[in-house]
């Protein structure tokens, strides 16, 4: 009898599995959020969903399963589809419904999240590996990435005669920083032109923050560092006036004002500060193309006034808002422009890479290229490729993050380099991150709301809350574990702040994948609005190569959630390799960097998690 | 001045002043020959139709862009003269063309829920 009755609830089990519930969801939309907003069914479920408009019309396409249906206020719309896939699904506004309208999300919860646990089970796998590396590790163990690849190895492009030549030539970059000129040209049209209108078919908005922020995130940074330095147009309206000279070599001393940026801010601070205020608005200026426009307007009205009255790049390497990510990311890229052989510079006087000849400029980003040890402030204009007399400058291809592991220099102390500025421009990167996402990914209709400044007391709370995580609450979860590491490792020796801004580099290529696992989102789903504007750019009716008819159409959602958990795992396993190699140089000995690494540990797992869960969970 | 220069020059002001010239004479030449004139279309919290009203010539065929400046999709119809272009997203760019077949003053609106104060989104033109 017994058996028997067991046997029948295995049968009811599997029919229910094999055949589904039907699910029927009445889902209301108005402008940029759904109600319910995040629907669970099982999997295997009948899911009718009746999508009912109350204001304007809405659309409601689902992520992965690749359907879609719209409402018109008065005339709902119906999807009906069985729930085969599990995971989580975004579905997201069809139809362009308002400025917040690519960001008008909702989640489908099908039945048990496989992915979720799968990729928390590779990450804690991860986080073993590292452990039994870590236990295994010995004094030599640092000098290898992933124990295989030498940190000291080097491929050098500049070998090649034809790269040598295009880097000592004064049309390079130049060239493709016309062109960009020109593209921006078009870009700040559009953004006028464009006014109040919706920013998913505005050329200035689609191209800024949909293309090159991906760009940015998963291609420039991580492989060429700061490869957008080096063709972003909006310098050479300061570099004319302070040179007299657009192409040629002009006089190497600036005819503005020349003054020298405080000391005291001769660091990434103020790159911080002013990214982070930036991100206050990004409720106007990623949705709205005047916004956006105005935001440039700014910065290249800012890159020519500091031109004016300070000397070469300042405003590159203290002020420019985006500056700051790129130069800490960048030390994380796969490329550098370093000496070939210190020895030729130890006898080269006056170093023409500092003060420049007739050939260039002495370093516009006022770095001393003879003894460069780091990426964070290189711009990679190339100028000395050109002053050096002896060749000595290469461009090389090298592992992945070899500057986070650099030994401090004299010349760090110039710029008081791998100090808290660093620290705090990876943490507050994390900080956005959060604020970003749950803006953009999540369906928090009450966020988007204070972000956009629907009430200013909505706004306000949003910035006190955004300062508040990411200059407080972040910072001092994390300076526990920094406790912790120290108490574990028994040293006694070294400082508090030196812990805590060692490990922190570790948020360099984590914080770097979460960020592109982030843009990945926005760039599938949203990314075929750019064919539709590179062919009608100041939404006038041209159709210049065609495409201004393609409607929007989302490109591998089902592929995202593992896209954006590769990333993230790729990003771990960097952050836990450096990060004991962090462990190891904080700490006096390999006993107490094995000791002080397992907080550290336990930490970025668990923040890895967390942000895995965020994405896909 | 090095030859070099001007070149670079010349290439700066065609990207920057050239582009800026050229984009608007283009769109100037391009309308001339395309379209008797535009119409703007925003909801009524962001403008509503710009220009309200206008006026036609009877029987003479005219073409009108109508441009959706706005944050969502539009439509235009003058239902009295058997005009309509049903729907026109944000951002996008429709003409309609048609020759007027009645004399009078007629209502053109909106066809497309657009706002709360979609009904309110409608204009007059005048058949001469």
């Amino acid at each position: 009898m017994k058996r028997i009755s067991l046997l029948t609830i295995f049968c009811v089990f599997c029919a229910a599995f094999v055949y589904g519930e039907d699910r029927y969801f009445e889902v209301h939309a108005k402008r940029f959020d759904y109600t319910p907003s995040i629907i669970k069914v099982n999997k295997g479920d009948n899911v009718r969903i009746r999508l009912i408009s109350e204001d304007v019309v809405h659309g409601l396409y689902i992520d992965g399963y690749e359907i879609e249906t719209s409402a018109i206020p008065g005339m709902d719309g119906h999807l009906t589809f069985i729930a085969d896939k599990s995971g989580k699904f975004m579905f997201r506004c069809s139809v362009t419904c308002g400025e917040f309208h690519p960001y008008m999300v909702g989640y489908l919860k099908v039945g048990f999240n496989w992915n979720l646990y799968a990729g928390a089970f590779l990450i804690l796998l991860l986080g073993i590996g590292s452990l039994t590396a870590a236990l295994k590790a010995n004094e030599n163990s640092h000098k290898k990435l992933f124990g295989v690849i030498p940190l000291t190895w080097r491929y050098e492009l500049t070998k090649f005669k034809p790269v040598r030549a295009l880097l000592k030539n004064r049309w390079f970059p130049f060239t493709f920083l016309l062109f960009n000129l020109f593209v921006f040209v078009i870009i700040l049209i559009a953004n006028f032109v464009g006014g109040y209108s919706t920013g998913n078919y505005n050329f200035g908005v689609m191209m800024v923050w949909i293309l090159w922020w991906f760009l940015l995130m998963t291609f420039f940074v991580p492989l060429v560092g700061r490869f957008w330095c080096m063709i972003c147009p909006f310098p050479i309206f300061g570099d004319w006036l302070q040179r007299g000279k657009l192409i040629s070599v002009g006089r190497q001393k600036s005819w503005g004002l020349n003054k020298r940026w405080p000391n005291k801010w001769r660091n990434l601070w103020p790159l911080v500060i002013l990214f982070f205020l930036s991100t206050w608005f990004s409720g106007f200026f990623t949705v709205r193309p005047l916004a956006g426009g105005i935001l440039l307007v700014l910065i290249i009205g800012g890159a020519i006034v500091i031109s004016v009255i300070y000397g070469k790049r300042t405003f590159c390497l203290f002020v420019c808002p985006v500056s700051g990510f790129q130069g800490l990311y960048s030390n994380f890229s796969a490329c550098e422009v370093r000496v070939k052989n210190p020895e030729i510079c130890k006898d080269h006087k006056p170093k023409t890479c500092v003060v420049g000849d007739e050939k260039g400029y002495g370093c516009p980003w006022m770095e001393l290229p003879y003894d460069m040890n780091r990426n964070t402030y290189c711009g990679m204009c190339m100028e000395c490729f050109k002053t050096c007399p002896y060749d000595n400058m290469a461009l090389n291809v090298r592992p992945f993050g070899t500057d986070l592991v650099t030994e401090r220099k004299h010349t760090d102390d110039r710029y008081k380099r791998r100090g808290l500025d660093e620290a705090f421009k990876a943490l507050t990167m994390i900080g956005i991150f959060l604020v970003f996402f749950r803006a953009y990914q999540t369906p928090s209709a009450h966020f988007k709301d204070m972000i956009r400044g629907t009430t200013l007391k909505g706004f306000l709370t949003y910035l006190a809350e955004a300062t508040v995580v990411d200059f407080l609450v972040i910072p001092i979860i994390f300076l526990l574990f920094v406790f912790l590491s120290k108490k574990a490792s028994g040293n006694k020796e070294v400082s508090l702040k030196q812990v805590f801004v060692n490990f922190s580099y570790c948020f360099v290529p984590l914080g770097l994948a979460i960020w592109a696992a982030f843009s990945v989102n926005i760039i599938l789903a949203n990314g075929s609005y750019l064919l539709h504007v590179f062919s009608d750019p100041f939404a006038w009716g041209w159709n210049l190569f065609g495409t201004a008819k393609i409607p929007w159409s989302p490109f591998l959602t089902g592929v995202m959630p593992y896209l954006q958990a590769l990333i993230i795992l790729i990003g771990l396993a960097f952050a836990l390799d450096y990060g004991f190699k962090f462990s190891h140089q904080t700490y006096a000995n390999l006993k107490e960097a094995k000791k002080g690494w397992a907080p550290m540990l336990v930490f970025l797992l668990a923040v890895t998690i967390f942000c895995l869960w965020l994405f896909i969970g | 001045m090095e030859k070099r220069e001007i070149i670079a020059i010349a290439l700066f002001l065609l990207a920057t002043v050239g582009t800026i010239f050229g984009v608007f004479a283009v769109e100037k030449i391009r309308r001339n020959k395309l379209y008797d004139f535009e119409l703007i279309a925003r909801a009524p919290e962001h403008g509503n139709w710009l220009p309200r009203e206008f006026t036609v010539s009877y029987g003479t065929e005219v073409t009108i862009l109508i441009r959706n400046i706005d944050t969502v999709t539009h439509g235009f119809a003058i239902p009295q003269l058997n005009v309509a272009a049903r729907e026109i997203k944000a951002g996008e760019a429709k003409t309609v063309t048609f020759a007027p077949t009645q004399r009078g003053t007629f209502d053109f609106m909106c066809t497309v829920w657009c706002s709360d104060r979609h009904l309110e989104m409608r204009g007059k033109i005048t058949v001469e």
